[in-house]
């Protein structure tokens, strides 16, 4: 029994999204990283959830299910060719390999994680409320 | 014989209810958190615990039964998906679930309350 209700599923979910977001700030700050660790262009990564369960109520039934980041994997498509002579990772035909980040798929992705981010926190709010209200029983 | 010092039906149901409040506000943080999960159905209170309640007020033995009335929690048999993923959350519509489960639950711990401080009242002889 936890006196603020549900903190344990929203913690788990509010954990994930905030993963999500850092992944997406990566991706966007490497949007023109034509070298990475590996010697190619920055790939973009992606995050996966799955649930986890916590626990079974008292009075049975149904299961409170959380959510944690299953896997964070890169996207293997091959990213844009820009011609480009000048650039010093150019390969012989003067045609660059650019990172294969699309802007827009981030920024609704950026958009939606912290959305998603807002909505766990509004239930951690009102579970709080609740608490505070039981704790004036009596009073 | 002692009676239990807090009989009325109205007291005993409050206390039940706002279990089942508590029960509600876990089910809504799930579906919340679950929200993106493919193929995840939403959790809810079981509609027959509503059903039982009211039968046992309408019997007239609420203050037998109501310790073996459990809120339990069941996947919602009624909502259904207009999202390709088979998710069944609704996002707008478990914050809206989430606020009025929030005023009931106020509505309710403000009953248990008023009745506690009837009882000082009529122990005491004044005001508290």
């Amino acid at each position: 029994m936890n006196l603020i209700s549900g903190i344990d599923v929203t913690a788990g979910a509010l954990n994930a999204q905030k993963t999500r977001l850092d992944v997406v700030a990566q991706n966007i700050a490497n949007a023109q990283t034509t070298r990475g660790p590996n010697g190619g262009p920055y790939q973009r990564l992606q995050v996966s959830f799955e649930t986890e369960l916590v626990k079974r109520t008292a009075s049975g039934g149904a299961t409170l299910q959380s959510v944690r980041v299953a896997s964070i994997t890169p996207d293997r498509t091959v990213g844009q060719q820009v011609h480009n002579p000048q650039h010093p990772d150019a390969g012989p035909d003067g045609m660059v390999t650019m990172p294969n980040v699309n802007m827009s798929y981030e920024m609704v992705d950026l958009i939606t994680a912290s959305r998603a981010y807002e909505a766990n926190l509004s239930v951690v709010k009102n579970a709080r409320q609740m608490a505070m209200k039981a704790l004036e029983i009596g009073r | 014989m002692i009676d239990p010092i807090f009989p009325t039906d109205n007291y005993q149901l409050a206390r039940k209810l706002l279990d089942a409040s508590v029960l509600r506000h876990e089910a809504i943080a799930t579906n919340i958190a679950n929200a993106e999960t493919p193929g995840f159905r939403r959790l809810d209170i079981a509609p027959d615990f509503g059903a039982q309640l009211k039968a046992s007020m309408a019997a007239g033995n609420l203050a037998r039964t109501v310790g073996s009335l459990r809120p339990q929690l069941v996947e919602d048999p009624t909502s259904r998906s207009v999202r390709p993923d088979g998710n069944t959350v609704e996002i707008e519509r478990e914050l809206m679930a989430m606020n009025r489960n929030t005023v009931e639950y106020d509505f309710l711990s403000q009953v248990v309350t008023n009745n506690i401080k009837q009882m000082k009242m009529a122990i005491t002889g004044r005001a508290v």
